[in-house]
C-alpha cells in the first residue's frame, strides 16, 4: 500500500467499518433489502455498484468546477443514468447472457441513493483520484453488508449458499434435514433483511462504542 | 370503483415503504421527529402527485414504442423507451427544483418548514419508483396516474409518520445502547413491514382471486368467447395443411 | 473560469448537457440496435425450443441450445409458425418475432396471435407464447402442449422480479413442475394454478392443475397463474380444430 498515502488509505478502509454507507451513513438501503435473498445476487449487485460508483465519482469530480450549483442534482442524476444505460446497451449487444443476469439491477443502481449521496458528499469537492478511491471504498463497505446479509438470508432461508445445498437436501432428507431441521422461509422475505441489518448495527456498535447514538 | 381500488391498493397493499421498500434512506434518516417527518411526507405526496402524471404523459406520447404516432404515421416505428430512465429522472429533478423556486417565492413560511427536504426528495427512490411502476403496470388513464401518484405518496406519508411517532416514544424505553437510534429503527421497520404483509391478504387471499386476476387481464382487451365463429377459418387451415 | 452561478451559464450548460448526453445515448442505441435485435431474436428461438424440450439442461440447471446454432435447430424442430388473426390462421415464418405484449393491447379483431407447431421424436408440440405481469414488471414465457392439452414443458422469464424470490420462476425446479399438468378438465378450460399450501413439493400429483408456489413470491406466482390462464385461453378454440 506504499503508493497510497495515509489519507488515501482512509478513503478506502473507513467505509468498511466506522463510516459504513449502510449502517452509519444510511445510504443504499432499498437495494440492500431487495436483492439480498441470494448471496449471488448480493455479490453481483456489490460489483455493479462498485463499477458505477467509481466511474461516476470520477466523472462528477472532473466536472465539479463547471457544474452550475442550481442544477447540480439533475446533472448528477443524468450522468449516472447515462452511464448505466450505455453500459446496459453495450452489454446487451456484446454480452447478452451477462446483461440478462444484470438487467434486474439496472433500475436498482440508478435509484440507489448511495451513488447520489457520494457524488454530493465527496466527488463535488475532491479530485478524480481521491473520488475514485472513495467510490471503491464506499462500494466495498456497501458490498460487505450486502454479502453478510445475503449469506445469512440464503443459508437460513433456503439452506443453500451460491446455489449449493450446504445443509443437505430438504426433499431427500439428508444432512441437517435428516435431524428434523427446516428452512426458515421467513428469512427470504424483505422484512428479515431489515432485522438482519439491525442486528449487524447492534454488533458493530457494541464493538465500537463511539458510534452509539444519544437516543 | 377502479379509482377507489387503486387508491387503497397503493396505500396499504403496495405501500411504498413496507411492500416495495422504496424510499428507505430518507425514511430512516429523517424520521427522528414527527414534525419533520410530516414535512417530508407532505413533500413526497406533492412531488409524486405532480411527477407521476407528468411522466405518464411523457411515456404515453413520447417514449413507448409507437407513441410518436401523433406526429404522423412515419414516426410510428420509433421506440424511445431506452430514454425513459433519463427522462423520468429529468422530470423529477426539474419538478423538485421548480417547486423549490415557486414555494420560496410565494409561500416563504411553507418554504422554511419544507425547504430543506425538497432537494432530498430528488434522490428519494420512492419518487422514481413511482414513475417506473406507473410505466410497468400500464396505468391506463391520466386520472389513474394522478390517483396512483397521490395514493402512493399518502402510503409513504403514513409510513414515515408512524415510524417517527414510534421513535419519539421509544426514547423513554430502555433500548440496549448499541441498538439506539438507527439499529432499533431498522428492527421496528422490519416488524412493521411484517404487519403490513397481512394487508397483502386483501389482494392474494381467498379462492377466487385468480379468477379476478384473469378477468382484469382479459376484459380490457375484449371478450374471449369467439369459439363459435371460429369454425370456418379453421377449415381453411385444414385445407392448406392438406395441400 | 466562467462564473458558474450566472443564469445564462446555467442555461447554456443545461442545453449543452442535454445535447451531449442525448446524442451519446441516441448514438449508442442506434449503432447497437442491430446486434441487440439479433440477440433478442436468438433468445426468442431458444425460449421456444426450451419449452418444447429442446435444450441442453444439466442437473438442476436450465441451459439453452447454443446461440450460434440456434437458427438451424429452430428450423429443424419448428415445422409451422402460424398467426391467428380474427379467426383466420395464416402461416408466417417470422411469427416468432411478434411482440405479444403489443398484440394483447389491441382489439380482439386486430390481434395477431402467434402459435408454433414443433415436432420432436414424431410427436407434435403446440407452443403458445404468454405475457403477463409479476410483482415489479413484465413476465413472459412459452408453454408447450401436446394434442391432449397436457403440458410438455414451459419457459418463463421476467424483467425485474426480486432476485432469489420471484426471479426463481425461471429456475428449473419451478418450470419442471409444470410438465404433465393438464390445462383442460374434459372440455372445460381450467388452466394451471400456482398454489400455496399445495402440500405437494415434489409435484407427485401431476394432473391436478396445481404446482407448488415459490416461498416468498406470492404475487409473482399469482402473476404466472393469471398469465397462463389468460393467454392460453385465447388459443383453446383454435387448438381444438388444429388437432390432427
Amino acid at each position: 500500500m506504499a503508493i497510497l498515502s495515509k489519507k488515501d488509505q482512509g478513503l478506502l478502509m473507513d467505509p468498511l467499518a466506522d463510516n459504513n454507507p449502510i449502517t452509519i451513513q444510511v445510504l443504499g438501503i432499498c437495494s440492500a433489502l431487495a436483492i439480498t435473498a441470494q448471496l449471488k445476487a448480493s455479490i453481483v449487485m456489490a460489483l455493479s455498484v462498485m463499477f458505477v460508483l467509481a466511474m461516476g465519482n470520477v466523472v462528477i469530480s472532473l466536472m465539479r468546477n463547471i457544474i452550475p450549483s442550481k442544477i447540480r442534482i439533475i446533472v448528477q442524476l443524468i450522468v449516472v443514468a447515462a452511464l448505466v444505460i450505455i453500459v446496459d446497451q453495450v452489454l446487451k449487444a456484446f454480452a447478452y447472457e451477462l446483461s440478462k443476469a444484470l438487467s434486474v439491477f439496472i433500475g436498482l443502481i440508478i435509484t440507489n441513493c448511495i451513488i447520489m449521496g457520494r457524488f454530493e458528499a465527496f466527488a463535488l469537492g475532491n479530485g478524480p483520484w481521491r473520488s475514485f478511491l472513495d467510490g471503491i471504498g464506499n462500494a466495498a463497505g456497501y458490498g460487505l453488508i450486502l454479502i453478510i446479509v445475503g449469506f445469512f438470508r440464503e443459508l437460513l432461508g433456503s439452506g443453500t449458499l451460491l446455489g449449493f445445498k450446504v445443509l443437505g437436501d430438504p426433499i431427500q432428507k439428508t444432512g441437517l434435514y435428516a435431524l428434523g431441521y427446516e428452512d426458515n422461509g421467513f428469512m427470504l422475505l424483505s422484512p428479515m433483511a431489515l432485522i438482519v441489518v439491525g442486528i449487524i448495527i447492534w454488533i458493530q456498535r457494541s464493538r465500537n462504542t463511539k458510534l452509539i447514538e444519544e437516543n | 370503483m377502479e379509482h377507489v381500488e387503486l387508491f387503497f391498493k397503493s396505500i396499504f397493499i403496495d405501500n411504498m415503504v413496507f411492500a416495495t421498500f422504496l424510499g428507505m434512506c430518507s425514511y430512516l434518516a429523517v424520521s427522528k421527529k414527527v414534525s419533520t417527518a410530516v414535512g417530508l411526507g407532505a413533500a413526497v405526496i406533492f412531488v409524486l402527485a405532480v411527477t407521476v402524471p407528468m411522466n405518464w404523459l411523457l411515456d404515453q406520447y413520447v417514449l413507448r414504442p409507437g407513441a410518436l404516432e401523433w406526429l404522423g404515421p412515419e414516426y410510428a416505428d420509433y421506440d424511445l423507451s431506452f430514454l425513459s430512465f433519463i427522462l423520468f429522472i429529468a422530470t423529477i429533478a426539474t419538478m423538485v427544483q421548480l417547486v423549490e423556486i415557486v414555494v420560496e417565492k410565494f409561500a416563504p413560511s411553507l418554504y422554511t418548514s419544507l425547504g430543506i427536504f425538497l432537494p432530498l426528495i430528488a434522490v428519494n427512490c420512492a419518487i422514481l419508483g413511482g414513475s417506473l411502476f406507473m410505466q410497468s403496470r400500464d396505468i391506463a388513464t391520466f386520472g389513474l396516474a394522478f390517483n396512483y401518484g397521490i395514493s402512493s405518496g399518502i402510503g409513504w406519508f403514513l409510513a414515515i409518520l408512524a415510524i417517527a411517532a414510534i421513535r419519539e416514544k421509544i426514547r423513554y424505553s430502555n433500548v440496549p445502547a448499541p441498538l439506539r437510534g438507527l439499529g432499533i429503527t431498522f428492527i421496528i421497520t422490519g416488524l412493521m413491514a411484517i404487519g403490513f404483509m397481512s394487508f397483502g391478504g386483501m389482494l392474494t387471499g381467498g379462492n377466487d382471486t385468480d379468477e379476478d386476476a384473469t378477468k382484469k387481464l382479459t376484459t380490457p382487451q375484449g371478450e374471449v368467447s369467439v369459439q363459435d365463429d371460429a369454425d370456418e377459418p379453421i377449415a381453411e387451415v385444414k385445407t392448406t395443411n392438406n395441400k | 473560469m466562467a462564473n458558474t452561478e450566472k443564469n445564462s451559464y446555467t442555461v447554456i450548460f443545461a442545453v449543452v448537457m442535454v445535447l451531449v448526453v442525448g446524442s451519446l445515448l441516441a448514438f449508442t442505441a442506434s449503432s447497437l440496435k442491430p446486434t441487440i435485435t439479433k440477440n433478442e431474436k436468438f433468445e426468442k428461438q431458444q425460449n421456444i425450443l426450451y419449452a418444447m424440450g429442446v435444450n441442453e439442461n444439466v442437473e438442476g440447471e436450465a441451459i439453452f441450445v447454443p446461440t450460434d446454432s440456434v437458427q438451424a435447430i429452430f428450423n429443424k424442430y419448428i415445422k409451422e409458425q402460424l398467426i391467428i388473426q380474427n379467426g383466420k390462421i395464416t402461416k408466417d415464418s417470422s411469427a416468432y418475432l411478434i411482440d405479444l405484449k403489443g398484440q394483447l393491447k389491441k382489439d380482439m379483431e386486430d390481434r395477431e396471435l402467434p402459435l408454433f407447431i414443433g415436432e420432436k421424436d414424431k410427436k407434435d408440440y403446440y407452443i403458445i407464447p404468454m405475457y403477463g405481469k409479476g410483482l415489479w414488471d413484465a413476465i413472459w414465457g412459452f408453454i408447450a402442449l401436446d394434442e391432449n392439452y397436457v403440458v410438455q414443458g414451459v419457459y418463463f422469464d421476467h424483467k425485474g422480479e426480486t432476485p432469489g424470490l420471484g426471479a426463481n420462476i425461471k429456475q428449473r425446479y419451478f418450470m419442471d413442475d409444470f410438465t404433465g399438468e393438464e390445462i383442460m378438465n374434459d372440455t372445460k378450460f381450467t388452466g394451471i394454478t400456482v398454489a400455496k399450501g399445495n402440500n405437494d413439493p415434489l409435484n407427485e400429483r401431476k394432473d391436478d392443475g396445481k404446482v407448488d408456489a415459490l416461498a416468498g413470491a406470492t404475487i409473482t406466482g399469482n402473476g404466472v397463474t393469471a398469465m397462463i390462464n389468460s393467454t392460453v385461453k385465447l388459443y383453446i378454440p383454435y387448438l381444438k380444430d388444429l388437432k390432427i
